[in-house]
């Protein structure tokens, strides 16, 4: 109705005009050439396959979940991979919420057709009893943000969520062999998606009065385009995929030019990805290590300097650049268990990367406050003033509303520097939300510096 | 008191680190991003759209909230938690600002892990702020949960919410920091955030239990509502050529 004619947004004719006349000149008014990507910023989620990616301007989330099912019938020894495409009206006011419109279904598609059929993730691997039971993958993509050229973020998110992924192992029991047991993470560690190669989708925008054509369009400049090529291509130098429907017709030799760009954007994308999921698989592997901590351990090192105390203490060491917030987190909700740190052990074991860092202690550490009594605290203990002034020679402003009573802490602690990691690991947009925080919980801090800890008002917990 | 041994060491009346920020998208009106512990919800409003939908009083502003899983298809617990958020939102907002016109709050579930429909609400109205749509005062949603003793815990996680007997979603007005005398915003004779917006209830609970989870809810929120202001206020408006 009139309302939603209303609301739609349109281009005015100055700003396509403009854009067009930049363009001339091989100008594009976000200041890139015209072949130039924009950046491309991939984090990580909380759980195994959720990913988080930033194209410029547009901001694509993918999960990755997985279900045992039954097999389609004509393919009863292979897995299934499927795409689900949600434009979120948050992402743009013309995006209605319900069923996906045609550019949604487009775009799963276009991702469908770049990993299926080029048969990137092996579905064979995902048959746990041929003709019963196999595992269906299944890929969400949320857009969040409508920067322009979601295909190609929304592709990215889709690889990423992918790698990341970790499916539940399952082994086959029973009588005659057709009990199937799904096993829980903490029992047996969860498998990767085996994905033979990384299908890359890049996007080019013609425009017609200019006959130009650029890559990574942005919001703006598809507005005023005249016709959009997508090609799917991997560092081998295979062509998964080409879309282009309808649109202002193109000579091929521009079509030639545009595989060849999008081969070579295709492999410094690659690079990047595999860079991050490199980075995430790391620091799984540290928190892993820190989730059998009751278990017996073997000395592991990893190229960030880690250390494994059987029994009781686990100790980790970790620079701090392999240190994210998404880590802590982990750490801190994991340390289930009742943890001693000796602080011999942790002087010993005290091999500094950047910054010596004493971690999971510490978060139990904090964990542990004002926890049952029975948790046997450190003999050692520290008052709240000495730990202020060692905030305060960090260079800490902010003053320190917390108070601890009992305070927990090793000699390491004064060794570490957390908040001069705040401002390294911290987001630019996330808010300091005031005082900081205690000596103890000063490592969850330095890793999570907008994070706070609430606290009601000690009077009412003394009372209680 | 007894200690309750919660998995993660928390006390009983310790909430779970919080974290907001505001304007991460481009596109929205305003956004925010609210997360409490490892529950992290996005929100994203579009500010006054022309019309109403149809069975809206077109004399008012309406609230339309569209509520979107991190999975799955929509079901009937996302339009219960669209419901709840719609009604909550509306007796914040001035609705006679803009009548006829429609404002749309969608919310993203990043992850869930406990104490989701507070995140949400808390999440909403930041974004709210972050939009600038006229409010009178903000909310704070907190999360209350009985244990089998009769033993109140706040801001569960999954794995509490679910042992737990019964829980209860408390949201309050937040406390008020005003030039004015104190007389004059009193309702009834007591100060506005006493009052209760919305609260929805899970399990059984007696009287009694349920009088406790309010008293504990209410002074969580004072706390709440400081970190609200307080984050709300630092943030500079960074990017103030938005494409709308």
């Amino acid at each position: 109705m009139d309302a939603r004619l209303t609301n739609a947004w349109r281009m005015t004719v100055n700003e396509k005009k403009f854009i067009e006349t930049a363009l001339a000149s091989d100008l594009r008014i976000d200041g890139r050439n015209p072949l130039e990507y924009r950046k491309i910023t991939i984090k990580f989620g909380r759980e195994d396959g959720s990913s988080e990616v930033q194209l410029g301007q547009t901001h694509v989330m993918g999960f990755v979940t997985s279900q045992l099912v039954q097999p389609y019938r004509d393919r009863p020894n292979e897995g299934s991979l499927s795409i689900f495409t949600e434009f979120s009206p948050m992402a743009d006011p013309s995006f209605e919420p319900g069923r996906p419109g045609e550019s949604a279904v487009e775009l799963g598609r276009i991702i469908d057709r770049g990993l299926r059929e080029s048969r990137a993730v092996d579905t064979e691997s995902l048959c746990v009893l041929a003709g019963k039971l196999v595992w269906a993958i299944r890929i969400d993509l949320h857009i969040l943000d409508n920067g322009g050229n979601l295909v190609d973020a929304a592709n990215i998110a889709a690889l990423v969520a992918l790698l990341t992924f970790r499916r539940p192992e399952c082994t086959l029991g029973g009588e005659d062999g057709q009990q199937v047991m799904v096993h829980p993470p903490e029992v047996k560690e969860p498998l990767p998606l085996i994905v033979h190669h990384l299908p890359i989708a890049v996007t080019f925008a013609f425009f017609n009065s200019e006959h130009t054509m650029v890559v990574d369009p942005t919001h703006n400049e598809e507005a005023v385009m005249g016709g959009r090529m997508t090609v799917t291509a991997n560092t081998n130098g295979d062509i998964c995929a080409i879309q282009k429907a309808g649109g202002e017709g193109v000579t091929q030799s521009d079509i030639m030019r545009c595989l060849r760009l999008a081969s070579r954007n295709a492999e410094s994308i690659t690079k990047k990805i595999n860079d991050a999921v490199e980075t995430y698989n790391t620091e799984r592997a540290l928190r892993k290590i820190k989730r059998h901590s009751a278990s017996v351990a073997v000395d592991v090192s990893i190229s960030g300097g880690d250390v494994r105390e059987p029994e009781n203490k686990f100790f980790v060491h970790k620079g701090i650049s392999e240190l994210s917030r998404d880590q802590m987190e982990r750490l801190n909700l994991v340390s289930e268990e009742k943890c001693t740190s000796q602080s011999s052990d942790i002087n010993g074991g005290l091999s500094s990367s950047e910054q010596g860092r004493t971690s999971c202690q510490e978060g139990n550490a904090t964990n542990f406050l004002g926890g049952p009594s029975s948790w046997d605290p450190y003999s050692k203990g520290v008052d709240s003033d000495s730990l202020k002034v060692s905030l305060a020679s960090l260079g800490i402003s902010a003053p320190d509303k917390h108070k601890r009573g009992e305070q927990k802490s090793t000699q390491a602690m004064e060794d570490k520097v957390p908040e001069d990691a705040k401002p390294a690991t911290s987001a630019t947009d996330t808010s300091r939300t005031g005082p900081q925080m205690s000596g103890e919980k000063t490592l969850k801090d330095a890793v999570k510096p907008k994070d706070k800890r609430r606290k009601r008002a000690s009077s009412s917990m003394n009372a209680s | 008191m007894m200690e309750i041994d919660r998995a993660d060491g928390r006390t009983p009346n310790q909430l779970r680190p919080l974290a907001c920020s505001r304007n991460i998208l481009h596109r929205a009106h305003g956004s925010a991003s609210w997360s409490q512990g490892d529950t992290k919800v996005l929100a994203a409003v579009y500010g006054p759209k022309a019309g109403t939908k149809k069975n809206e009083n077109p004399e008012k502003a309406c609230i339309e909230v569209i509520w979107k899983p991190k999975t799955g298809q929509i079901g009937k617990l996302e339009k219960e938690y669209e419901m709840i958020l719609k009604r909550t939102l509306q007796s914040i907002c001035i609705l006679t600002i803009n009548p006829n016109t429609t404002t749309s709050v969608i919310v993203q579930v990043v992850h869930d892990d406990g104490a989701l429909l507070t995140c949400a609400i808390n999440a909403a109205c930041a974004a709210l702020v972050d939009a600038g749509i006229p409010i009178k005062h903000l909310a704070v949603a907190i999360c209350c949960c009985l244990a089998e003793d009769g033993y109140v815990i706040l801001d569960p996680t999954k794995l509490e919410e679910q042992k737990m007997k019964g829980f209860a979603f408390l949201v309050f007005p937040n406390s008020i920091h005003s030039v004015l005398p104190e007389g004059s915003l009193l309702v009834e004779g007591e100060p506005v955030e006493h009052g209760i917006i919305t609260s929805v209830t899970h399990g059984l609970m007696s009287v009694e239990e349920y009088l406790k989870c309010l008293e504990r809810g209410h002074a969580a929120s004072a706390k709440l509502s400081d970190f609200l202001r307080r984050s709300l206020k630092l943030q500079l408006p960074s990017d103030s050529s938005k494409a709308k």
